[in-house]
């Protein structure tokens, strides 16, 4: 069932709006052209849509997993049942096994070798609960999957064509294994299920039967059933895409909601992948890496060389991170904020848009001195400490960046030219940005 | 290779063009360009070692202060900001008293302008020969005190200090009018040639001049003679 | 600018409704042109003043008779948005933050001697930088707005310096003369603000003191720029940072009490660190040491992992002929013996909460005798490297106490017992007595008897009692940190009997200026790991982001 304008726009805010109203009771915290969002609901949900990594933390029993979960069933028509069966706990004796498929047993005994896959590998949908107490051969596994959504077992795969990962994870956890750095690097945004406030909180406890709406016991056996059939793949995906079609149905149905098909996922995916950026929007962008990455002394910055005082650039973000951002960050940053403009009705994706996203998208990526968190570490703030010092090294480049805007889009355009042929001077200026388009046009500093 | 700016190709900036956007440039360029003037000024004299007044020194450092400043750009504005920039500057150049002020005088007198004002009130140090040579036909007026040796040898001009001077107020000057509207120190008029000095307020000590009026406060002295 | 009569006019209710709607519609446009700013959405707001608008924590409030006022004479969009980009243009040009206000402001004073002259400069000056931004950079119909709305002598002279940098006719009055000097300034260059506002100031004194001897209307029509638009967490900020900037706390504590007035009515001052109540008095002095020492934070000491001594089962791996059999995961293996089927375990050691050693308290004893700087009137080093002590001490839940000392058997001293209240500690800190230099050492000692307590001893070491001062330290069992400025008598004395006590660290500094260096790296090291009463304490993790996963040994 596609919706009649094509955009799909409206269906995704419907989902949204139900979501919020009936299932996920959240205060808003993310404000964007005067609408408040709850940011958690917000990227979980975009996170659906574009086919991300989320990671999503915070206290337990605060809504992490079911978040997801709604998420997932609504944008990817599968009942919640369905994705409970499917999820992945995270606890050290995870194997490869549980997560990813077995050998059938019965073909094994006869000496034949074939798969039988699990609902965590088949579904769109990927959700895994504390990936942080998995081991870090378990969490690469996963993260590697759904990377390039392919799956490998016994010299079988299995490849999705869509697919999304929620994994959440606790800030107390005893015995705790950690998720290191190159692990991290792959989450596409971190976002923080938040206590919802008194008030919310006890209107969940008033609406418990809101557990059961997502739920269809029927079409979830079914479904079950589909999963762990010999179907050929393609049969497979038939049947499975039969079965969604008739809980989008049942959806429909009972909640008014219109829902997306896979074609329709994928015209939306689209969509929201082809909004441009605006001329600022790309020009902060850039200046926000520049800031990340540089290292006047060194070259860039490295994690294993640490930066001086009294570099003209102290003033700077690089002076007080100690890794270099890596590729990924601007993919997460430019999908998420073109998702973002797109949710809100915006043509392009403008630095408004940036801005709101970039935070969620750094706070994991980016490690800070030892001086700069002790420094930090008693400011009042309402997000997590390291979302916070996310969103205040956002502020400050964005503060650097309106006062020499004009400047920075001018020294990008002359340096389109230069890089023609023309024999320009590049731009002179103080922020690293300057000294990086040099090095683009392979000029001596 | 692929052009990594290909999406700024188009840009055109949307900022307007001010005034501003000349007249803060062209000032600094100006009061560059005096900067240098006095700096070439005080290695000449730092040559010589040692700065004291006599004549004869005065006379150099002012003809190498015009030679400086010829062919500069400059109005009153600049010589007024010149003298405060001396002031605050902690680096050379910095105001040496004797110094800048010849080349101040040097400016004053070479400026377009026939009349200038300059508002020395809240420097904290004040200059020596300021309007040293003044020449005819030029309306120096200066609010503020002045140090030692104010209109030393005036030219025929007119120079009126709204505030104290120093010693040696109109010192070797020939002809034109100095006036004072507060007090002045000792030694006014020493070599006075010529021309008038009028003091509103108290002269602490006269010189020997050889010719030429002082007044105190509307009443004419007597200046010693030579 | 501002009503013509001065009169309050009720403006119809209708025409209000409009104006809302009309500044519903254009502020989503001066935000995108402003590159979006987090301000919350303005408002249209009757008032009693004549000024165009306030700016209340970053909250907008336009003055709705004056919008109605002007919208008789140019059409209201262009009336809301010229108001809107100067408003915004203070927030994301001039002075952006209240740092850089408080900078401003400083150097005004510096320059003008009076508190009221020193805000008017500055609000004229952030004026003409932020309106000469909004129409260079965002293409403002501020002009419009000039041209038509009424002025007063201040805004006469405004009009005219804006006809001159912006090339457009404004209708002012000939004021060249006045405005030749302010014309040429480069306002739109932040690096030279402060060069830019002396320049600026000495164009429009002349003005100023007019308008004190008048006494004038105390607000540009635009609305002044106190200092009760900013947040709390942007005082804080500011604060932290202006104490590091200015050379004196005299300084600081003159520019904090001007402003305390403002900071008070919107309740953003009370003792603890400047935590929210109204009605605390505010002692600048121990404001300026705690903020600088803020400057100085020390990292908060870690709860230490380590091994558990056992060995668990951590991940598979495939199972290779000639490993041991014993290892093999059968359910994993299916129960198969099979090249890529079989699963053997890894087995690793887990890691657990280490022990955390309890921070022991803080005696701080500092010497504020004669020859030690007093600080209030300069910037006391001694004074500094104690309160980051102290602060370093407090932030990882420990108590401290400080003995103040000069004469101290002649009265000359001050006593804190241990506390973990940041403004007592400060006070008696910066407690200046100015006499002899004796210590009670009765009084010290019984303080930290039967206590693990650290002591800092931050003193010139010219202390009459020295040599019962160090037989008594050195009785002690506790960590004794003594700094010392320059090489006395008495220091030489107190670094030989040091060396036979292990307890004690003495440490000679040059320059004052080392001493927060000096005491700070003593209560590093102290921190990181030192004797001292072993307590498990269970507090939360957090990711450890270069850490990785303990190999099996």
């Amino acid at each position: 069932m596609t919706t009649t304008n094509g955009t799909h726009l409206q269906t995704v805010r419907e989902l949204y709006d139900f979501i919020q109203s009936r299932l996920y009771f959240n205060r808003p915290d993310l404000r964007l052209n005067g609408t408040a969002y709850n940011s958690s609901l917000l990227l979980n949900l975009l996170t659906a849509v574009l086919g991300g990594k989320s990671l999503i933390i915070g206290e337990p029993g605060l809504g992490k997993t079911t978040a997801a979960e709604y998420v997932g069933a609504l944008f990817y028509r599968l009942p919640v049942g369905t994705l409970w069966a499917s999820e992945v706990a995270g606890h050290p004796e995870q194997t490869e096994e549980k997560i990813i498929g077995r050998p059938d047993l019965g073909k094994l005994n006869q000496g034949q070798e074939e798969v039988v896959w699990s609902n965590f590998v088949q579904l769109p949908v990927k959700i895994v609960d504390e990936i942080n107490r998995l081991p870090e051969t378990k969490q690469s596994m996963i993260l590697d999957g759904v990377d390039r959504g392919k799956w490998e077992y016994l010299n079988e795969i299995i490849i999705n064509d869509e697919y999304c990962l929620f994994a959440t994870a606790n800030y107390q956890d005893r015995g705790t294994n950690t998720i290191i750095a190159p692990l991290l690097d792959r989450f596409d945004v971190t976002v923080e299920s938040r206590y919802p406030g008194p008030s919310y909180a006890f209107l969940i406890s008033q609406r418990q039967e809101k557990e059961k709406l997502l739920r269809h016991p029927e079409l979830e056996g079914e479904l079950q059933a589909a999963l762990r059939s010999r179907l050929l793949p393609e049969e497979r995906r038939t049947r499975l895409a039969a079965i969604s079609e008739a809980f989008g149905a049942f959806l429909g149905e009972s909640f008014g909601l219109t829902t997306l098909d896979g074609q329709g996922r994928q015209e939306l995916r689209r969509q929201v992948l082809s909004m441009p950026l605006n001329q600022d929007g790309n020009a902060f962008t850039r200046t926000l890496l520049a800031e990340l990455s540089f290292c006047h002394r060194h070259g860039q910055k490295r994690s294993n060389e640490i930066c001086d005082e009294g570099c003209h650039y102290t003033g700077y973000l690089c002076h007080r991170l100690l890794n270099c951002a890596s590729n990924r960050l601007p993919v997460s940053v430019t999908n998420y904020s073109k998702a973002l403009a797109w949710f809100a009705g915006a043509d392009s994706v403008s630095l408004e848009e940036i801005r709101a996203v970039a935070p969620y998208c750094l706070a994991h990526r980016a490690q800070w001195t030892e001086a700069h968190l002790s420094l930090r570490q008693q400011d009042r703030r309402n997000d997590p400490f390291h979302v916070y010092l996310a969103r205040q090294a956002i502020n400050e480049v964005y503060q650097r960046y309106s006062e020499q805007a004009d400047h920075v889009k001018e020294a990008l355009g002359r340096a389109y030219r230069i890089f023609q042929g023309e024999g320009l001077e590049p731009v002179a200026g103080d922020h690293p940005i300057y000294a990086e388009i040099r090095k683009d046009l392979n000029l001596e500093e | 290779m692929i052009n990594p700016f290909e999406d700024f190709k188009d840009f055109q900036t949307e900022a307007r063009a001010l005034p501003l956007d000349r007249l803060a440039p062209a000032h600094d360029e100006a009061m560059a360009a005096l900067t240098s003037g006095y700096t070439k000024l005080v290695e000449q004299e730092v040559k010589s070692l040692v700065w004291f007044v006599e004549h004869n020194r005065v006379i150099e450092a002012y003809t190498v202060a015009c030679e400086v400043i010829r062919g500069l750009d400059y109005d009153g504005q600049h010589i007024e900001e010149f003298c405060y920039q001396l002031e605050s500057g902690t680096a050379m150049p910095y105001l040496i008293s004797g110094p800048a002020g010849i080349y101040i005088s040097a400016l004053c007198n070479h400026v377009p302008e026939d009349d200038m004002v300059l508002r020395l009130r809240h420097m904290q140090r004040q200059m020596h020969f300021l309007g040293y040579r003044l020449p005819h036909g030029k309306t120096l007026r200066i609010e503020g005190d002045t140090g030692n040796f104010t209109g030393a040898a005036l030219n025929g001009g007119q120079l009126i200090v709204a505030g104290s001077s120093g010693d040696w107020a109109g010192a070797g000057m020939t002809e034109g009018k100095i006036t004072i509207v507060k007090n002045c120190g000792r030694n006014t008029g020493e070599w006075m040639q010529g021309g008038e000095i009028w003091v509103g307020g108290r002269i602490h000590g006269l010189g020997r001049s050889v010719s030429g009026r002082i007044y105190q406060a509307g009443d004419p002295v007597t200046g010693r003679e030579r | 600018m501002s009503t013509e009569d001065g009169e309050e006019r009720q403006v119809p209710a209708e025409q209000a409704a409009a104006l809302r709607r009309t500044l519903e519609r254009v502020w989503p446009l001066v935000r995108r042109r402003h590159l979006f700013p987090e301000l919350p959405s303005p408002r249209l707001g009757s008032s009693t003043s004549r000024v165009a608008m306030e700016i209340r924590e970053k909250q907008i409030t336009l003055n709705l008779d004056y919008a109605a006022e002007i919208s008789r004479l140019i059409p209201a969009e262009t009336v809301l948005t010229a108001l809107l980009d100067h408003a915004v243009s203070h927030y994301t040009c001039c002075p952006w933050d209240l740092t850089t206000h408080l900078r401003l402001y400083a150097r005004a004073k510096d320059i003008l001697g009076d508190a009221d002259q020193a805000r008017k400069a500055t609000d004229l000056f952030m004026d003409v930088v932020a309106n000469t931004h909004a129409v260079k950079e965002r293409q403002s119909p501020l002009p419009s707005l000039y041209r038509h709305a009424p002025r007063d002598h201040a805004d006469e002279i405004l009009c005219c310096l804006f006809e001159n940098i912006w090339g457009m006719d404004l209708g002012a009055k000939d004021h060249r003369a006045e405005v030749r000097r302010l014309s040429a300034i480069p306002y739109l260059d932040k690096r030279r603000w402060p060069a830019s506002l002396t320049r600026f100031i000495r164009g429009i004194r002349p003005l100023l003191e007019d308008a004190q001897a008048e006494a004038a209307q105390d607000q540009s029509g635009m609305g002044g720029h106190g200092f009760r638009q900013y947040r709390a967490e942007e005082i804080e900020q500011a604060l932290r940072e202006f104490a590091k900037e200015v050379d004196s706390p005299q300084k600081f504590v003159e520019i904090f009490e001007d402003i305390q007035n403002d900071l008070q009515a919107s309740g953003h001052c009370d003792l603890e660190g400047m935590g929210y109540g109204k009605g605390c008095p505010v002692d600048a002095n121990w404001l300026y040491y705690m903020k600088l020492a803020e400057n100085y934070a020390l990292p908060v000491k870690k709860i230490p992992m380590r091994d558990s001594g056992n060995l668990h089962p951590h991940s598979h791996r495939p199972w290779e002929i000639g490993q041991p059999v014993r290892e093999v995961d059968p359910w994993s293996s299916f129960g198969k013996y099979l090249p890529g089927i079989t699963q053997i375990w890894e087995r690793r050691e887990g890691e657990i909460f280490g022990v955390k050693e309890k921070t022991p308290d803080c005696l701080i004893i500092i010497d504020s005798s004669g020859s030690m700087v007093d600080p209030r009137a300069r910037l006391s080093h001694a004074v500094l490297g104690a309160g980051c002590a102290a602060d370093a001490y407090l932030r990882n839940d420990a108590r401290v106490a400080v003995y103040n000392f000069s004469d101290a058997p002649a009265g000359g001293r001050e006593h804190l017992p241990f506390t973990k209240s940041r403004a007592l500690l400060y006070r008696v800190l910066c407690r200046y007595f100015g006499g002899g230099t004796a210590l009670d050492l009765p009084e010290i000692t019984g303080l930290v008897r039967d206590t693990e307590a650290d002591i800092f001893l931050i003193t010139d070491m010219q202390i009459t009692n020295l040599d019962h001062t160090i037989a008594r330290l050195s009785a002690l069992h506790n960590r004794v940190t003594a700094v010392h400025v320059g090489k006395k008598p008495g220091a030489l004395r107190f670094i030989k009997a040091a060396k036979r006590t292990p307890n004690i660290s003495v440490f000679g500094v040059e320059k004052p200026a080392d001493i927060p260096r000096i005491v700070l790296g003593s209560v590093r090291s102290y921190l990181a790991g030192g004797k001292a009463k072993k307590k498990i304490v269970e507090e939360p993790a957090y990711w450890s982001w270069t850490k990785v996963p303990p190999r099996r040994k």
